[in-house]
């Protein structure tokens, strides 16, 4: 058998307490698609961005056609033909498509500092050809559908062929989350196209394309290489067995201490919230329920949620609490009606990374560590202490930089921002366990479940459909911003991912 | 000289150092021994500099600086820049020397309500239509420069009878000029208002993180117009305190303490993009620029050198006191 294109062994990446890569061996041989399946904090984007050299690595190597190389950024990375499509898109939108696919590698193109137009477009034409698309190169790139800037994206990782002289390694990072199901079959034929003359790295979460576009699977767990499925005759079940591991398997969503729910009065009612991004939205939360909202992105859920929380204009509808009629027109107002958010970016919106532990956690309800005007340093004290006891948040201090915790501490610190005023009626909760290893996400379960338990309504955008199902007791599903179908998911009948698939495509 | 960290109690010091690298620990004090150095340099350079008359002469001095610096130190927390302030400093003496005559006594805290207001209407201006702070303050300089020179006639506006405003060119016993004790009282009081309210974690919740901060329901809005506020009230004091040393308001008088005041913030440690710093290291960087000012000249450099000499020495203050691990972009 020839050399593999790409290979990796033993590597290790540790973050502040979470060892996000832990010996990973990885091997893709030449003109092969490779899945990389795995669940949220297993692995799989700081092991893609080892191989782009955004991330180096404590220790193990990676070979390149055999060769052991060290990357050490996107230039070095592409210097050995190995290229990344992002899951954001990287495209520059007011340049044309030809200017986006030689951006950073001109080559003929720049002459004397100056753009040679025509040499430029046949480069860019060069490699749409190959991909065998049709898009205009000149375009704008802003004019283009998602689907076709995905295309010009795959040309423009294309052009690192012609820096390393060999067949590149292609990374396509969850490039099906934001396309239409026909545009998706597109990019099928174009990456069964590209194993002509490539190697393929197909990260996905649906592991129904994993298995239908590639030809063996590498599943991460937990930072390690937990096996190999070729997918021939291979089924997602099997495959998810391996991703979450035997001890997914027993109580990890606490759904022994699910709370039974009275939906008499809905603690949340919405009729009608309509916004940029999502119509006529209808939701009831009752005290001590979580509803799940799933939806694939752009369906809109995430600014139904921002919604909620007065962080996103709307343009019609009620939003009641309680029964009682209340205006979201800021934050504040959504805050003073004991409406709390858990953002899905904790580090750059959920905290204030360089405050403290204390600071962050009583940032909100200012009036719960003060007495009067004033801060009383010995009651802000003895609030954090005890919330950092209650929620076992391990940290050296509560003047400790909240920056310095690990994700899951952090999280923690971030909902108890939330519980410490003792007025919470309805939290939000936005992808609150991404990023988080088993245990702290177990952690944060546990939490939801206490919370419901004393009465809290939950909204919850889970991190995957799994989740989800774990932890709700009702899941709404949207589809272009609209809400398609409600599924009943108590305990002992729960239904499975792929019937929510079904309904959110 | 300490920088208070809001809400520290005093009894935990030993994790607030734990966790702190002694470099970095060191940068927290830069600002104070780059003062305690040129003090030392300049005692050297020139030993009578370091007598009682000299240093009430550049106390005296560094008083309205020290002012304008500790306001706008707090736009800046906020993670905004306040270009204004030396422009509307100068438009106040202006005021404040054709409204004495009239007002009398009352007229210091008129000019001082005035300047605040404007400031607030930059900073609503700044909030509500959404343009860079830097944009509107640069605007509200031009228009406030403007405004000066208008309402004073283009000239000088003499006051006749300082009475109400003489007190602050006193001394307090003998050798303290009360500009400087006003001044000190200022960041001390600007210092403690946001130590014992939940102002401190507010400015800084908004200077490092604005969206972190709004979606934790911080007044982020009301914080900045805040701020903006005191700033501009600020700049009113430091009028005062200049007319009552020059018996006169002129509609150029305090434009040229802007980029001292800038770099007083900066040298202080303060960081411009928002969030990490205090007033307390706004008072040391507003000493330090006062005494380069002062002392270059008394080391002899030719004052065609100085300018040279002291922006030189002012980027590599602000290379040495800047807190690298605290900034993540510089821009």
């Amino acid at each position: 058998m020839s050399v593999p294109a790409l290979e990796v062994r033993g590597l290790v990446k540790h973050y502040p307490g979470v060892k996000a890569l832990d010996g990973v061996d990885l091997v893709v041989r030449q003109h092969e698609v490779l899945g990389l399946a795995g669940e949220n904090g297993a692995g799989k984007s700081t092991l893609l961005k080892a191989l782009v050299g955004l991330v180096t690595p404590d220790a193990g190597e990676i070979y390149v056609r055999g060769e052991p190389v060290r990357l050490r950024s996107v230039v070095e990375a592409a210097g050995h033909g190995i290229g990344m499509v992002f899951q954001e898109q990287s495209l520059v939108p007011n340049l044309t498509a030809a200017e986006n696919i030689v951006l950073g590698s001109e080559g003929a193109a720049v002459r004397r500092g100056l753009y040679r137009w025509d040499t430029m477009r046949r480069l860019a034409q060069e490699q749409l050809d190959k991909i065998g698309s049709h898009i205009d190169p000149l375009a704008r790139t802003d004019s283009l559908s998602f689907a076709d800037r995905q295309m010009v994206e795959i040309a423009k990782v294309l052009r690192i062929e012609q820096r390393s002289q060999h067949p590149p390694v292609v990374i396509l990072d969850e490039p099906t989350s934001v396309l239409e199901s026909k545009e998706i079959e597109t990019l099928f034929a174009q990456i069964r196209r590209l194993r002509e003359f490539a190697s393929v790295i197909f990260v996905s979460h649906r592991l129904d394309e994993v298995l239908d576009v590639c030809d063996r699977v590498a599943v991460l767990r937990g930072g390690q290489s937990v096996g190999e499925v070729t997918t021939e005759g291979a089924v997602p079940r099997e495959l998810h067995r391996m991703m979450i591991g035997s001890t997914g398997s027993d109580d990890h969503y606490h759904e022994n201490a699910a709370v039974a729910v009275s939906s008499e009065q809905p603690r949340l009612s919405v009729r009608g919230l309509s916004g940029a991004t999502f119509k006529d939205i209808d939701l009831d939360v009752a005290a001590g329920e979580i509803v799940g909202i799933v939806g694939v992105h752009g369906s809109g859920r995430e600014d139904v949620c921002r919604a909620l929380f007065g962080a996103e204009p709307t343009t019609a509808g009620e939003v009641r609490m309680d029964g009682k009629r209340i205006d979201l027109t800021s934050t504040r107002a959504a805050c003073a009606a004991g409406i709390g958010y858990v953002p899905a970016e904790r580090k750059t919106e959920g905290m204030v990374g360089p405050m403290s532990v204390a600071d962050n956690m009583t940032l909100t309800k200012q009036k719960a560590r003060c007495t009067g005007p004033f801060v009383a340093p010995g009651k802000q004290a003895g609030l954090v202490d005890r919330w950092i006891e209650r929620l076992s948040i391990r940290t050296p201090g509560r003047d400790t930089a909240i920056g310095r915790l690990s994700g899951g501490n952090q999280q923690k610190v971030v909902l108890a921002r939330w519980l410490v005023g003792g007025d919470i009626r309805l939290l939000l909760l936005d992808h609150p366990t991404r990023g988080l290893d088993i245990g702290a996400r177990s952690e944060v379960y546990r939490l939801m479940r206490e919370l419901a338990a004393t009465g809290v309504a939950t909204v919850l955008l889970a991190d995957s459909l799994e989740e989800a199902i774990g932890m709700a007791d009702r899941i709404l599903v949207m589809t272009d911003g609209r809400v398609a179908t409600e599924v009943a998911c108590p305990n002992g009948g729960k239904p499975s991912p792929l019937d929510l698939v079904k309904e959110m495509v | 000289m300490s920088t208070p960290v809001a809400m520290k109690p005093a009894a935990e010091p030993a994790t607030a150092k734990s966790t702190a690298r002694p470099a970095a620990r060191l940068t927290g004090f830069m600002p104070l021994i780059a003062l305690v150095v040129l003090v030392a340099a300049l005692t050297v350079a020139d030993p009578d500099f370091l007598t009682q008359r000299s240093l009430t002469a550049a106390s005296r001095t560094a008083a309205p600086l020290i002012v304008l610096a500790a306001g706008a130190t707090l736009v800046v927390l906020c993670g905004g820049i306040d270009l204004s302030i030396a422009a509307l400093a100068s438009l106040s003496t202006v005021l404040l020397a054709l409204w004495l005559p009239d007002l009398g006594g009352l007229a210091t805290p008129v000019v001082i309500l005035a300047a605040a207001t404007i400031g607030a209407v930059q900073g609503v201006a700044h909030v509500l239509l959404r343009i860079p702070s830097f944009i509107v303050t640069l605007g509200g300089m031009s228009v406030l420069s403007a405004v000066a020179l208008v309402v004073s006639g283009a000239g000088t506006v003499r006051v006749v009878d300082d009475t109400p405003v003489a007190w602050l060119d006193l001394y307090l016993g003998g050798y303290v000029p009360m500009s400087a004790a006003m001044a000190l009282l200022v960041v001390a009081l600007i210092a403690l208002v946001l130590k014992v309210t939940p102002l401190q974690s507010w400015v800084s919740a908004t200077g490092y993180s604005e969206s972190a901060a709004r979606l934790a329901g911080t007044p982020v809005d009301l914080v900045k117009i805040g701020a903006f506020c005191v700033s501009g009230a600020c700049a009113g004091f430091a009028a005062v305190m200049l007319v009552s040393r020059q018996f006169s308001g002129g509609p150029t008088m305090a434009d040229n303490l802007l980029l001292p005041a800038v770099a007083a913030i900066v040298v202080g440690g303060t960081a411009i993009t928002g969030g990490h710093g205090s007033v307390w290291r706004s008072l040391a960087g507003a000493l330090v620029v006062t005494l380069l000012r002062v002392g270059l000249p008394i080391v002899g450099v030719p004052s065609a050198y100085e300018q040279i000499l002291y922006g030189a020495i002012i980027v590599v203050a602000v290379a040495l006191t800047l807190d690298g691990s605290k900034v993540s972009i510089i821009k």
